[in-house]
């Protein structure tokens, strides 16, 4: 579903991701760890889309498509959603009318007639119950208020109603309590499927209890330095990353 | 105008004839103004970003559009009478009522040259639900015509009225010269909804006064304007009164719009709270100049004021300027300004969910703008406000696509 080849990209002039390799199929969910400032952030955002990143060499082949090249929304219409580490506020924007639209666009991209007011209303409903979002959110402006456990809910919601094939989640976990993550990671297990793929993005280990990937990557200074199953992400909660950066950096 | 003001000027004193005494020599302290002040020009402060040259260099002839009508029939406990037929039977009824603020420029102009216009009384303690919609309409004269628009509210001890008043029209060259004074008395709640649309060359003024607890809610919706420049003065005069004045403006093309208010509180505990927001797109032009005074004695006062302004252009142009004179220590106030792009962080997170570009930016630039309009309380009033929006942000169409 997902490859991505040689990938370099710099910003600023300044190089963070150094040559990414990775291939992700339909049905995996694969996990990328790493410390603060190894280019986590940067590679989900390179691949949803956002202006700021330039790809300095390599390519990203989505569903057999040069995704690069696509617009953010082309991106998302072809079933790319990113769950953003810092959901942004949009004051006056409802979410149940951004969602609609949203998910509107998706399936006019699909040829799809749109889904009516009422349809989108049982939808959303049922969707926003998978994560126990409070209908009272839906209706409040985008993530405004929310508190940053309500945000991340509300990332996950939109997956659930927007139903991608690929999502990549930044650093969903970070800022939810013990309570929060399982309902989030709850939301995550009902959406995959072996026609969707999953990429993880994520500081810490815990949220890989609750949903247990197929593959582990560690990021380091923009390079994927080691690769293996589960057991590598416990492997990294109990002796840090220093072990991992000291055995393969100079 | 300037040469039309020497020949009004000096003609004056013949048509102050008629009248009661009180009028007479109101129009004439109008008239002295105007000839010590004379019209604004670019050196007048308070008149420095209004480009005023192109309504005082015209000559405009005096073009009588009678009193502004009422939508519908007044409601029980309101009365609405011509200026005209009150000064000629009843004159003492409007004595100190009419033309209590002390005014300049062409708000004297007005004081001095109104022939007709409406007295709206909303008697002691009448809650009126229903809103009292006002239309005024434009001079259609062959060249280059002026109107003088009067408008009197006075909302007696605990009334509540809704006014809802629309200066809307194609005429380019027209020009509106309105005064719309306020009066409200002990408890009295007044919500005044303001509409420009399409307005030609609109000067207008609203002067309110009010006494002990009252409320004042003005909300005004400009959509573009030739030249508009319009002035809200608020005087909170007894204890415990309270204003609102929210405002949201729209410019395109060559517009000019120009919003100025000026609350003055003069009594403890009271509180005023300001919110205007502006999109200026086009070559267009939008001015906020906004002023709170805070007098000796006036203690506990809370006054607060905000401009925020989006520039969808590199052509156009938004001065803005909150201020605060305060001349009492036990006082809470806040202003602040902002004029900026959109968002970039809320666009991609749009565009991130398959939103178009576009559209995207639409649902930004009239999310910044709704939330004024929503503030409108009548639902049939809000909802035209909201199409006429839609009708005039970039791309706004997209919006109605999707809903």
């Amino acid at each position: 579903m997902l490859e991505i080849e040689d990938l370099h990209v710099e910003v600023d002039g300044k190089p963070i991701l150094k040559g990414i390799n990775l291939e992700v199929n339909a049905g995996e969910v694969h996990a990328i760890m790493g410390p603060n400032g190894s280019g986590k952030s940067t590679l989900a955002h390179v691949l949803a889309g956002r202006d700021g990143y330039e790809v300095t060499r390599g390519r990203v082949i989505y569903k057999g498509q040069d995704l690069l090249d696509m617009a953010p929304e082309a991106r998302a219409a072809e079933g790319v959603f990113l769950g953003f580490q810092y959901p942004v506020a949009i004051p006056g924007v409802s979410n149940v009318y951004f969602l609609k639209a949203a998910l509107n666009a998706i399936r006019k991209h699909r040829g799809e007639d749109p889904l009516d007011a009422i349809d989108f209303m049982k939808l959303s409903k049922e969707k926003a119950a998978l994560v126990q979002l409070p209908d009272e959110l839906t209706k409040r402006s985008v993530n405004d208020g929310f508190s940053g456990g309500e945000k991340k809910r509300n990332e996950i919601f939109q997956m659930a109603v927007l139903e991608p094939s690929l999502a990549v989640l930044d650093e969903t976990d970070s800022g939810l309590d013990i309570d929060a993550l399982k309902v989030v990671a709850d939301g995550v297990n009902a959406f995959r499927s072996p026609d969707r793929a999953l990429l993880i993005i994520t500081h810490y280990q815990r949220l890989l209890d609750h949903i247990v990937p197929d593959v582990v990557h560690v990021l380091i200074d923009g390079k994927i330095v080691r690769t293996g199953d589960k057991d590598l992400a416990i492997h990294l909660e109990a002796e840090g990353y220093a072990e991992v950066r000291d055995a393969v950096l100079p | 105008m300037t040469q039309e003001l020497q020949t009004l000027l000096d003609s004056l004193p013949s048509s102050f004839d008629t009248g009661p005494q009180w009028l007479r020599s109101l129009r004439g302290r109008a008239a002295d103004v105007l000839q010590e002040r004379g019209l604004p020009n670019k050196k007048t402060e308070a008149w420095r970003f209004t480009p005023v040259r192109s309504v005082v260099d015209t000559e405009f002839s005096h073009a009588d559009v009678g009193a502004p009508k009422l939508a519908a029939p007044a409601p029980e406990g309101v009365t609405v009478r011509s200026l005209r037929q009150v000064l000629d039977q009843e004159p003492a009824l409007l004595e100190g009522r009419l033309g209590e603020s002390e005014s300049e420029h062409f708000a004297a102009l007005n004081t001095a040259l109104f022939t007709e216009g409406l007295w709206i009384h909303v008697a002691a303690g009448v809650v009126v639900e229903e809103p009292l919609q006002l239309v005024h309409s434009l001079p259609r004269a062959p060249g280059p015509g002026v109107s003088y628009p009067r408008v009197l509210v006075t909302a007696e001890t605990g009334s509540e009225a809704t006014l809802i008043e629309t200066y809307a029209g194609e005429a380019a060259e027209q020009l509106t010269n309105s005064v719309v004074e306020v009066e409200l008395g002990r408890n009295a709640k007044l919500d005044h909804v303001r509409i420009h649309e399409n307005a030609g060359l609109q000067v207008g003024r609203v002067d309110v006064r009010q006494d002990a607890d009252s409320s004042y809610r003005s909300i005004v919706v400009t959509l573009g304007g030739a030249l508009l420049r319009f002035d809200v003065r608020v005087l909170l005069q007894g204890q415990g009164a309270e204003c609102q004045l929210n405002g949201a403006y729209l410019v395109d093309g060559n517009d000019h719009v120009d919003h100025h208010t000026l609350v003055e509180h003069q009594a403890p505990r009271c509180r005023s709270d300001q919110t205007y927001r502006g999109i200026a797109s086009g070559h267009g032009t939008a001015v906020f100049d906004g002023i709170v005074v805070v007098h000796r004695g006036a203690q506990k006062t809370e006054a607060h004021q905000e401009n925020r302004n989006l520039l969808l252009s590199e052509t156009a142009t938004v001065h803005t300027k909150p201020h605060l004179e305060i001349d009492a220590d036990d006082v809470v106030c806040s202003h602040g300004a902002t004029v900026g792009s959109l968002d970039k962080n809320q666009l991609f997170y749009l565009r991130a969910r398959a939103i178009p570009k576009e559209l995207a930016r639409a649902m930004l630039t009239y999310a910044f703008i709704e939330r004024v309009v929503d503030e409108v309380g009548h639902e049939p009033t809000r909802d035209r406000l909201q199409e006429a929006v839609l009708d005039r942000i970039p791309e706004g169409q997209t919006i109605r696509e999707v809903t």
